[in-house]
This record gives C-alpha cells, structure tokens and sequence, in this order.
C-alpha cells in the first residue's frame, strides 16, 4: 500500500483484469476515467458501439466499485472508426449518453490519419461538447504528431469550446508546448518503453511547472502498465518533488478538469476504507454491504 | 448542482379507506398510484392485533413495507373493533377502559416491529354519570403509563382531537399531554378535516400552529365547515392551499394519510385522485423538480428518458435519484405509450437507471395490462441474466413474483444465492418457494460441500423440505 492517492484520467480498464484493479488499489488509485476507444479489433456496426457504451456506463463501474474504484467514462466515437460509414452512424446515439451520471467528458476524439471524415466528427464532438457542457478530451495522432496536435488546437479554438474546457492527450516533448500556450490541459500517457516514460515526464514537469498537466497510463489491450501512474509519482518524488505536488497531478488535476462535468463521484466506495480491506468485504457472507441482514418472513 | 435532500412530509392513503381490498391488495393498489406510506387501522379486517400469531404477521408485514420502501403510522380508530354494539367504545375515560388501554398496548408492540412513525389515538367520548374533572383525571392516569411503555419501545404516541369526543380540539389535546405529564414521545395527531369540523381558531391551519413541534402525524380529508364528513380533496371547505403552506412552515415531516372510510368502493380512483392533489400542495413527496417532471411525463412520455438520466443531477446520488426515478416511471403507468417507454429506459439506461427501472416495475407489479406485462417480462429476463448481485436482487421483486414462471423464478432465487446476495429482497420468497427450489438448494449446498467450501447462510431460507406451495 502506498500513501499517494491517485486518479487515473485515462485507461482502458474493460481491457484490463481484475489482478489489475487489485494492484491499482493497492497502489493508491481510488477513482478513474476510462475514454471510449477503439478495441483492435475494428467495429463494423453503431450496436456494437452501443453495447460498449453500456458495458462502460454499467458493467464496468459496477466492476471497478468491487475494487474500491470509482469508475467514470468518456464517450465519443475514436477518430480511427470515424473512417467507417457504418460506424458513423453512433453519432446519433451519442447524445443519449452525454446525460449519463457516469460521463464526465467526451472523448477519445481528434485525428487519426487527419482525414475529412475526421474533420467532420471532431466538429461534431465539440459541438455537442457546447451543447451539454461537458469537456473535452482529445487524442493527438502517433503518426505526424505535431501537425495532428496542431491542426486539433486550430479546430478546437474555432468551435467555441473553451481552452480550460479541453484536455489534449498523448503529448510529448515536441508537443507540449503548444498545447500549454492556448491554455488547454495537458495529458501525458505513461507507457512501459514507448512515447513517454517517467523520466522524460519528470523532466517536463521540473520544465514546465505542475499547471494543468495530467498522467495517465492509457493502460489498454496493449503492452502497458496500470501502474505508470504511481511510477510516475516515485520519480517525481526522487526528482525532489513534495508529496503535495505528486498530490496536485496524479489527483487534483485530473479532479478539476473533469470536475467540470459535476458528474464526479469521489466519496469511497461502501466498505473500502483502512478498517475494512477489500478482501474481507467479498468474503462470501450473505449479507450485502449497507442492507439490511435477510430476514426469513 | 444536486440540491441537498430534504426530509418531507409522506403523502400516504388510510386502510380505513380500502376495506374492499385485502391489506396487500391495499398496498399493491398505493404503491401503484405512487404512495410511499400508509395509514394503516388496526382491525378485523386488515391487521388483527389480537388475533393469536399477530406478532408474525407483524414481522411478515414489516419485511413487506421494507421491500416496498414504504413509512408507516399506526391507527387505532376502527369504530367496532372493541365493541360490537355501540361505535369507538370504550372511551378512554370509561369506568373500564381496559379494553381500550390493551388496544393500545398492542398498538404499541406492533408499532415497534413495523417501525411506525406513530401510533394515533383519541380520547372517546364522556360517558354518562361521568363529570368533566373525573373524565380529564381518568384519561391522564391511563395515558401516562401508556406513554411510558411507548419510550420504552422506542414508539411515540399521537392524540388526535374528534369530533363529538372529549378531547375535540388541538387545545385540549396539549391539555392532556400537559395532565400526562408531558413525556417527550407524546404528541399530536390533527385531522385537518375535523379542525373545520369543529371550529378550530384559525381553520385548519390554526389548528397545525397550535401544535407546532407536536405535530407528529396527519389525516387528511376535506370537509363541510361544521359537520363531521370526510369528503375527498377538494369537495368541502377547506382551504387545502393555505393548510398545507402550514405544515411546511411548521416543517413536518411525518406521514398525511388520506382518510375516506366511505369511499371504499371506488378506493383505487379515490387513491390516485388524492395523490395527485396532494402532488399539488407545498412541498408535498415530490421535490419540484420530480413533481414537474412528472407533469411533464404525463404530457410527453417521451421526454422520460432524458428526465431519467438528468435525475442525479436534479436531486441528488443514491437514493433521492432513485425514489425520483421510480415516480418518473409511475407517472408513465397509465400512459399507453408507458411500457414501450419503460422498454427503452432500461435498455438504455446505465446501472443506477436499470435499478430503478426494475424497483419501478416492482411498484407498478399489480399493472395487468398486456403491454406492460409483456415489457416487465423482457426486463426481469434481461435484468436476470447480468452478473451484478444489485441488478439481479432488483429484478426479483413484485414483478418476478407475480408475473415470472416457476422455472426462471426458482433459477432467479439461486442465482442470488450463488452471488452470496441476501435471499431478503426476494418479493414473496415465502410464498412461492417450492420442493424443487429446496431440492436445487440441497443439490448446490451438496456441491459447495464436497469442494470443501461453504454454504451461504441464506440457503436455509428455501432448503426446508416441508414448504408447501
């Protein structure tokens, strides 16, 4: 158990094994934002996108509450589908999610391969972004990163959707600087030994300051770690950072940018505090936590 | 964004007005019209309380307003229950009042198990050869110890002032408290009816300011300035609008039965009609985001769904969303668009949703039109197929035990079991257990044993081999 606290503003946890949500706990994450993405395997219908929306909106915050996590989501179709007609029809569908307790953005959106159809759904994010006031998280290209990241700011700046109101995620060094001038949050995804790794982040923070800077693990179905978070807190402390500045960015941050949708729920999960340790509250009683003991009528 | 919840009065119906219906048909026909409490009288022919196993079916009822989430207040005022021959005798201040007193007492005990808000009763009236001093002394020293068994129980007590009876206004009621001794678990019950009834200064809500703090529990009816006739809302003279700005101002919170004892024969018209009224009145049940999305439910079924997700913000996480959700749903009831809409509430709603959805369904269980059977059935199937213990728990409500078939029934209840959730929130578990689901029990608590693992302790509730259906 570690004493840090931490939000992870980005994984993919319907990836990710319950081994996982056990190890998050332990290191200290008590509430996250798992985006709606792709799955590797490309969709080929808007019900199929409907079901993950669902699973993420039930199933999944059902299955990190077991944990002792709090489970929110962001809901978008990702950029890569965008390309597909037939997956294009979900924008329909979106707004019906927007209204969720569990939404608390929209997102993964941005650009891909930056083609039209991109263009096109990325408008369509912010406006409805406007439309229910909810913020915005965007997913820069790994391919040709900084025209991507560019061009996002550029679209995003003529949508109307405030600077503060977005999130651009996967920076790195050749990126962060101009997302940190409009304004925008900057969102740096931890991987085990690709784009970004906890070093150069520690680097970047002692460069450009603790102000709206975001760590996520983007753990997914790939190579990844659930756990890049609480690494990336280590190194920071290490590097000379206090306990409250690893404070401020694995859990304040992600707290005030997605604390904009008002749809954050951070009280502990039933069960889950010091004297009541996961294992002993799933210890197979009968009795549901917070009900009443069942009675024989 | 979420207003803090309130604590608020609780809109219920009396059982005085339902003696046509069974007390569970009673139940199942306010839960329906959207109540969340009772006003139940003791009697013959809903609660006996001196029949022999009343401690049971006292026991069975709380679990059953437990699972309904509905408040209760005990009433004692059945006219013939103590005597055959002559209406609300004994009096209090009779030369043999023991009749009485032991109603009271059983009252209490009662009250303690459904854990009831209050217990109400009046004074009754002077008996002849009785003079006023002798009748006060009379009803102080019987009330006292009945006070004092009540704290014991943890109940409290409420007089309600009647008309042609001893203690007929709200003054002379704290006049009795006052002559009792004052204990902290006495208070008052005010019937705003009778307040015009009998000419309480300022109406009816002079009468809710004299109490003040004391008010524990209240009846509700209409009435003809000076004549004792509960009229439904609206048909006498009172001033509801006015009465009921009062009691928000005193800032009650307990229960406001409505009490029609001659309207029995149209009680479900009557039910609703009252709930609507009273839907209309200060701060009634509904916060007013709920009350108007409901107005507007009724107008447009198909604003539902966008009503239902907003819930959480409007009222507030947990269990203010989740009543607010079950109200949206049985605004839908009558609606003949409300099943398709229901339909869609679950299946596009998120976890929170889908539990209210299954609770609302439970509710509206007694609904026996085809649609709505039709669209239940779809749900629970559904709801019962998930893996999350809370989803599959709601889905074995009313619903599941008045409309599933025994074989997905018996298949529900064992899945609860397997997930190690309570076998409590089974609606009529009871009744409708059977000899196959103990003999699936036996043959679960035989493979749990031979993997060296244990039995969850619910099992015991359906492995009895005696039950019978």
């Amino acid at each position: 158990m570690t004493d840090m606290r931490i939000f992870d503003p980005h994984i993919h946890m319907s990836s990710r094994t319950t081994n996982d949500y056990e190890a998050m706990y332990d290191a200290g994450v008590r509430a996250l934002v798992e985006p709606a993405f792709w799955l590797g395997q490309p969709r080929t219908s808007a019900a199929s996108f409907t079901d993950y929306f669902d699973s993420l909106v039930g199933w999944e915050r059902f299955r990190a509450s077991q944990f002792g996590i709090r489970h929110h989501c962001t809901i978008a179709l990702n950029p890569k589908e965008a390309n597909d007609p037939r997956c294009r029809e979900v924008m329909t569908e979106l707004p019906r999610y927007l209204r969720k307790d569990g939404v608390v953005a929209i997102g993964e959106t941005g650009y891909d391969s930056m083609t039209p159809e991109e263009d096109e759904v990325l408008a369509q994010h912010l406006a409805l972004s406007l439309e229910f006031q909810l913020p915005v998280m965007v997913h820069t290209p790994h391919r040709d990163k900084e025209n991507g990241t560019r061009r996002t700011l550029d679209v995003v700046r003529e949508s109307g959707v405030p600077a503060g109101a977005l999130l651009v995620d996967h920076l790195n060094e050749m990126t962060v600087d101009m997302v940190r001038e409009t304004g925008a949050w900057m969102g740096f995804s931890i991987y085990p030994d690709t784009k970004m790794d906890e070093g150069r982040m520690v680097a970047i923070l002692q460069r450009i300051g603790l102000d709206r800077v975001l760590v996520n693990s983007a753990a997914d179905w790939g190579r990844s770690d659930p756990l890049k978070t609480l690494k990336t807190g280590r190194a920071m402390l290490e590097a000379g950072f206090t306990a409250d500045d690893v404070d401020r960015v694995l859990w304040r941050n992600p707290v005030e940018f997605y604390g904009q949708s008002g749809r954050l729920n951070l009280e502990p999960v039933d069960g889950f505090d010091a004297a009541a340790p996961p294992a002993e509250t799933f210890s197979g009683n009968s009795i549901l936590r917070g009900a009443p003991a069942a009675r024989g009528a | 964004m979420s207003s803090a919840p309130t604590t608020r009065w609780a809109p219920a119906y009396g059982t005085n007005g339902f003696t046509e219906h069974t007390l569970t048909a009673a139940l199942d026909v306010m839960a329906h019209a959207g109540y969340r409490a009772i006003g139940l009288t003791l009697g013959t022919r809903h609660f006996d309380p001196f029949g022999a196993d009343w401690r049971e079916r006292a026991e069975a009822l709380a679990a059953d307003l437990r699972r309904r989430g509905f408040r209760i207040a005990v009433e004692t005022g059945s006219p013939y229950l103590l005597d055959a021959f002559e209406p609300f005798a004994p009096s209090f201040a009779a030369a043999d009042a023991t009749a009485r007193t032991a109603l009271i007492e059983r009252a209490i005990d009662i009250a303690a198990i459904v854990g009831a808000e209050c217990v109400s009763t009046w004074s009754g009236a002077l008996p002849q050869n009785v003079t006023e001093d002798q009748a006060w002394q009379r009803l102080a020293d019987r009330l006292r110890p009945l006070a004092a068994r009540a704290a014991e129980a943890g109940v409290r007590l409420a007089i309600e002032p009647e008309p042609g009876m001893i203690v007929d206004t709200v003054a002379k009621a704290l006049r009795w408290r006052e002559l009792a001794g004052s204990p902290g678990n006495l208070g008052i019950t005010i019937d705003i009816g009778h307040a015009i009834a009998v000419g309480e200064p300022g109406g009816a809500p002079g009468a809710i300011r004299a109490a003040g703090d004391l008010l524990f529990n209240v009846h509700v009816d209409d009435m003809p300035e000076g004549r004792h006739e509960h009229l439904p809302l609206g048909e006498g003279d009172l001033d509801l609008a006015a009465t009921f700005a009062a009691l928000d101002e005193a800032g009650f919170a307990g229960i406001a039965a409505v009490e029609l004892p001659r309207h029995a024969g149209e009680a479900p018209m009557r039910a609703r009609q009252s709930l609507r009224i009273l839907e209309g009145l200060g701060a009634c049940a509904h916060d007013p985001w709920t009350a108007d999305a409901r107005l507007r439910i009724s107008a447009d079924p198909e604003c539902v769904e966008e009503l239902f997700a907003d819930a959480t913000r409007a009222v507030g996480r947990g269990e203010p969303a989740a009543r607010a959700r079950v109200a949206l749903m049985t605004a839908l009831a009558d609606h003949a668009a409300g099943a398709e809409a229901v339909r869609d509430l679950y299946r596009r709603g998120d976890a929170d949703e889908r539990l209210a959805v299954l609770a609302g369904l439970s509710v509206l269980a007694p609904v026996h039109g085809p649609a709505w059977r039709d669209a239940g059935l779809e749900i629970v199937t559904d709801a019962l197929r998930t893996n999350d213990p809370r989803v599959v728990g709601a889905a074995m409500g009313e619903f599941a035990r008045h409309h599933l078939d025994d074989a997905a029934w018996r298949q529900g209840v064992l899945k609860l079991v397997f997930m190690e959730a309570p076998l409590g929130q089974v609606a009529g578990l009871a009744e409708r257990r059977d000899d196959e689901l103990a003999a699936m029990a036996e043959r679960f608590a035989a493979e749990r044993t031979a993997a060296g693992r244990t039995v969850p302790d619910d099992l015991a509730l359906i492995r009895a081999k005696e039950t019978a259906r």
